[in-house]
């Protein structure tokens, strides 16, 4: 067991660990690499950057996204920046400051040696989209603009406009695009993973459904790469594209790969309100927009005055009550923790009662207008589109939703799963964010992932299957999973029930909401493990799905990915239930301080819980997390 | 080509229309200067170059107008159900082909009112003037003692300004002037122009009915 | 609320296409216009019926996937709108609502209100990026780009891909989002080294696609999400232009 949990974490000193490991990789000369073929799925920052870089390498890559095209993959929408430690205005940052923000902002519960990488390549990944053409916001004389970011002190992210991520995705698709021409990549688009192949104990390849006409294709490769994403629409509603899925992470994790804090999700605290029950998504407004707004409530319980009509000693900015120092700009966690805790108590407005105000009325005062316009233009835009109101003259409302999953598949230094050969990078790994992402570290990571790490890891592996026989997807064993796959599709379209997909997506949605989200305990999360499994047998009997399986069918598509979400939602409950302690976005109502705040408890649960899927049940590992080079401390930004 | 064209035959209205004020003048003048005028058109070298460059650019804007409108229908095979364009673009830039086809009508009545007659020599032989210059005015002035023709010869340059106003400043665009306030200043002055060129047509056949 | 749709449903590419009414009750004004479709949707599975295909995913407004041509205009009634921004609070109680697919050549429908852009990922393919591997990038602040430029490049680099140009265009013309990517790269000193071969080679591909050719009717600045203005295509044409006499 402990084998195979062996993060490989490269010798020496943290400054020089990732150094080391590249001195001592193994190389794979021009020729050879071209004889290797390797399967991509997904076409974000991490899909496309890996892709892309891996083909500019020599190697024959395929690259593979369910959307229609490779530029709409969700990394298109991270809207507030990008952070790298270059220090540019000179306010003291650093490689090892961004480290430890990075480290503390998750809670101490990621690995300090990929954390440190992840702040060490922030500089030079800056460089690179620069170069790929990202118009970053400057100044009049022409050098790099940066601003300042929930739950740090430092200005270190880089933005364009509120489109950062659009920006980034479009520069990496266009390179995506740009070895597609050269030949060395294919790109298939409306595919989505349906199974892993998995031969002699690695993966082999990939089974996929092409979305047009509804064809299952077998794809043979020495390695595979899974992009795919976060999963936060398990909890139906989200700041997640409708299509994100879990499928390829817990097909792999089926197949043996383990699933590391599946129950760690951030939740963000500044989307839009829900404002109906037949709601599909949560708009997220950029977090930058904590930067000049102030989050306040009415001192007084259910107040009917409009927000203006309140006078200043009748509002509680109650991030700035609880958390001096930080005030508005405490990271995420506490923000939306806050805000529920506010909301929880009656002191929500909006027509739901579920929202807080985020207000601009000072910045306008201070900055002017056209400052703020210039900053945050295109979002009061937004705003105003979907909901009508004027945020130059009346406060926004907003309010938590679920966001990134700091969980995913477990990976090593090299980004290897526990399953040889499969690799998982950007959103869809656990290892960098621990228990709690920053804001504008998410772009970073994928980015790193899939330009800077994993075309100097897989090599490592590559070096070793050269010899090998590659199999062709006429091995019995693709046979076998497709099969399996044509069975779970006509299971699902035999049932014939007399509910929607929605239906039951809604009922998950609910009891994840409820339970597995920014507060949990013990008796909710059990009884939410039984409510899912309920929901999971009725949409079994009694879902209904129309058209076949033989074209284009966006219903089946949707069943699909619900059938996997109902297995992982049981999954997350489980991890939650298993962390008897609060970390980062994990708060355990039993394990808090009297204040209120998140109580860890690092003698018994400092490491990486690490699942593994055995014939239905999930079987916990443990990764210890040791620190040699910071003293975990307690999360203060008071 | 079309914008090249398109330019070139702005830059002849201009001329066409200077000319044809002379016809507001007192009558004997205005048949002295515009017979005179008519004469040196038909008999100058140079202007026979241009005049050939304006037959090529009238032929050479149709083909390519006909040419493009064939290729952009293909691009565009099936028509929505509703399309309100009207509240997204003008209606003369989503009909400039149909414009151009009553132009054309146009064109073709009016070569054949003067051009026929006096440079091919079809229909009735035109007279001379007091200085024995081929008397073109009377042509016009007679002309323009039909009512039908006054209208038509009026009215149809209504589809003229409008061409000429869309046509004009998508000429620069096309011709990849790209600079945001001079595009703003030629929209105005493609306004202008195309109302001076629309109502100075427009209006002397009515002054000379009205005579 | 209540709204009767009329969708155009087409099997598949080859299929015969037609336009069917679908009445609709139970519809609230702060429903999402994608939203009220999903309500149609799970109310045409209780019955038994295929569901009707339409494209959506980030649902903010900013991937670009979704693209309906509603009541006549692209993403709806109003302008610099994508169609998941569309609220049905934009139209009245009793309305009748046509929905149409994306209508071009270079657009095939593949199903019901679903078209194939895959002739924009061409077109970037031919050049809508900077040659540069990974690895070889020079200190970012080495290149000073004025604010102004910047801003510029970034007002064209704000292209979502939706379409929306060459849906509204009569022309089917996608010169504005052909446009949109040669400025945003030619503008900025990353992008010099092959502007003039992007602009040519780029421009070859969108007439090769069987896109139209652009008349400025003007229709795309208006129904285009990001505001992206129409003198990008004038500046795309002074670009080719000087590219094909600089070679």
């Amino acid at each position: 067991m402990i084998q195979k949990l062996d993060s490989k974490i490269p010798d020496g000193p943290l400054e020089n660990k990732w150094r080391n490991y590249q001195i001592k990789s193994r190389l794979i000369n021009p020729t050879n690499k071209k004889k290797l073929n390797i399967i991509v799925v997904g076409s974000g920052l991490a899909g496309a950057g890996a892709a892309a870089t891996l083909a500019e390498l020599g190697y024959d890559v395929q690259c593979f996204c369910y959307q229609d095209s490779a530029r709409r993959a969700h990394s298109v929408a991270a809207q507030g920046g990008i952070n790298a430690a270059k220090n540019y205005q000179h306010d003291g940052d650093s490689i090892w400051r961004m480290f430890y923000d990075t480290l503390k902002g998750g809670d101490f519960r990621s690995r300090e040696a990929n954390v440190y990488r992840l702040a060490e390549l922030s500089s030079p990944l800056i460089d690179h989209y620069v170069q790929q053409g990202v118009p970053f916001a400057r100044e009049y004389g022409g050098v790099l603009v940066n601003r300042s970011f929930g739950g740090v002190q430092v200005q270190r992210t880089f933005y364009a406009r509120g489109q950062t991520g659009q920006q980034l995705l479009v520069a990496a698709y266009s390179q995506l695009y740009k070895m597609k021409r050269a030949k060395k990549v294919t790109i298939f688009a409306r595919h989505e993973l349906l199974d892993i192949v998995r031969i002699d104990g690695k993966a082999k390849g990939i089974i996929t459904r092409d979305l047009v006409n509804g064809k299952l294709k077998r794809f043979a490769a020495d390695a595979v790469v899974l992009a795919t994403g976060g999963y936060s629409r398990v909890f139906r509603l989200s700041t997640l594209a409708i299509g994100c899925n879990c499928t390829a992470i817990w097909k792999a994790f089926k197949r043996g790969a383990f699933f590391a804090a599946p129950s760690f999700t951030q939740i963000h605290p500044t989307a839009l309100p829900q404002t109906s029950a037949a709601q599909s998504k949560l708009t997220l407004m950029s977090e930058s927009l904590r930067n000049d707004g102030r989050i306040w409530v009415p001192k007084r319980k259910d107040e009917p005055r409009a927000p203006n009509e309140i006078p200043e000693k009748e509002r509680d900015y109650y991030l700035e009550r609880r958390y001096p120092s930080f005030g508005n700009l405490a990271p995420r966690d506490i923000a939306s923790r806050a805000a529920k805790e506010r909301i929880d108590k009656g002191y929500g407005v909006g027509r739901l009662k579920n929202a807080v105000y985020l207000d601009f009325k000072h910045a306008i005062e201070r900055f002017g207008i056209d400052t703020i316009q210039d900053r945050y233009g295109n979002l009061f835009k937004m705003y105003k589109k979907i909901t009508g109101v004027d945020a130059y003259k009346e406060p926004m409302q907003i309010s938590p939703a679920a966001h990134f999953s700091m969980g995913g598949l477990w990976v090593d230094y090299e980004l290897m799963t526990s399953l040889p050969g499969l690799y998982a990078i950007g959103e869809c790994n656990f290892s960098d964010h621990g228990a709690n992402r920053l804001g504008a570290n998410s772009l970073l990571q994928a980015s790193i992932d899939g330009y800077f790490i994993l075309p100097n890891t897989i090599n490592n592996y590559l070096v070793n299957i050269l010899e090998e026989q590659q199999p062709t997807i006429e091995h019995p064993e693709f046979e076998k999973v497709e099969s399996e796959v044509k069975k779970h599709i006509d299971r699902l379209l035999t049932i014939n029930g007399s509910k929607t997909v929605d239906h039951f997506h809604r009922e998950l949605g609910k009891v994840m909401w409820q339970e597995c989200a920014m507060s949990r305990n013990k008796k909710g999360l059990e009884s939410a493990i039984s409510s899912i499994e309920e929901i999971r047998e009725a949409f079994w009997t009694d879902v209904k799905i129309t058209g076949s399986a033989q074209e284009m069918n966006p219903e089946l598509e949707k069943a699909l990915r619900l059938a996997d979400f109902l297995e992982l939602g049981l999954l997350m409950c489980t991890d939650a239930l298993q962390r008897e302690e609060s970390c980062g976005a994990h708060f355990r109502e039993e394990y808090q301080t009297k204040e209120g705040e998140a109580l860890r408890r690092d003698d018994t649960y400092s490491y990486v819980s690490a699942w593994e899927y055995n014939k239905g049940n999930f079987e916990l590992h443990k990764e210890a997390l040791t620190f040699e080079h910071v003293q975990p401390a307690v999360r203060n930004y008071k | 080509m079309i914008a090249l064209t398109g330019l070139f035959l702005c830059i002849f209205l201009i001329v066409h229309l200077s000319a044809n004020s002379i016809l507001l003048l007192p009558e004997e003048t205005a048949r002295r200067l515009y017979n005179s005028y008519a004469t040196t058109l038909r008999e100058s070298p140079l202007i026979k170059v241009v005049s050939y460059v304006l037959y090529l650019s009238i032929v050479l804007h149709m083909m390519y107008a006909l040419r493009i409108t064939l290729a952009n229908r293909k691009a565009k095979p099936q028509p929505y159900l509703v399309n309100k364009s009207n509240e997204n673009s003008s209606w003369t830039s989503q009909n400039m082909g149909f414009i151009g086809l009553l132009i054309l009508l146009f064109l073709i009545v009016h070569l054949a009112n003067f051009w026929a007659r006096i440079k091919l020599g079809i229909g009735d032989t035109v007279g001379l003037d007091a200085s024995g210059q081929k008397d073109v005015y009377e042509i016009t002035y007679h002309l323009f003692q039909n009512i039908y023709f006054v209208l038509f010869y009026t009215i149809l340059m209504i589809p003229l300004g409008l061409h000429l106003n869309h046509g004009l400043k998508s000429a620069f665009k096309t011709l990849g002037f790209y600079h945001r306030k001079g595009l703003r200043i030629v929209a105005k002055i493609s306004l202008v122009y195309a109302l001076i060129m629309a109502i100075g047509f427009g209006i002397i056949p009515l002054i000379v009915f009205l005579k | 609320m209540k709204v009767t749709f009329k969708i155009w449903r087409q099997a598949h590419s080859d299929a015969k296409g037609e336009f069917k009414p679908y009445e609709v009750n139970g519809l609230t004004e702060d429903m999402s216009f994608l939203e009220a479709l999903d309500h149609l949707n799970e109310h045409l599975v209780r019955s038994n019926e295929k569901v009707i295909a339409y494209e959506y995913d980030c649902r903010e407004g900013i991937c670009g996937q979704c693209g309906l041509f509603i009541n006549g205009r692209a993403h709806g009634p109003h302008p610099h709108m994508t169609t998941c921004q569309l609220h049905m609070r934009s139209f009245k109680n009793g309305d009748t609502i046509i929905v149409e697919p994306w209508r071009a050549k270079a657009f095939p429908v593949i199903k019901d209100l679903i078209v194939d852009r895959s002739a924009f990922d061409r077109i970037i393919e031919q050049g809508g990026f900077i040659s540069a591997q990974t690895g070889t990038a020079a200190e970012a602040n080495s290149i000073l780009i004025g604010k102004k430029v910047a801003d510029k490049a970034m007002d064209a680099a704000a292209c979502i891909g939706c379409g929306a140009c060459v849906a509204t265009c009569k022309n089917a013309s996608a010169a504005l989002f052909t446009s949109a990517k040669i400025n945003h790269l030619n503008s900025l000193p990353q992008g010099h080294q092959e502007a003039n071969k992007r602009a040519i080679e780029m421009t070859a591909q969108m007439e090769l696609e069987g896109f139209g050719s652009c008349t400025f009717t003007g229709a795309c600045e208006v129904e285009c999400p990001e505001r992206i203005p129409i003198t990008n295509i004038a500046e795309m044409n002074a670009r080719r232009t000087k590219a094909k006499w600089m070679g």
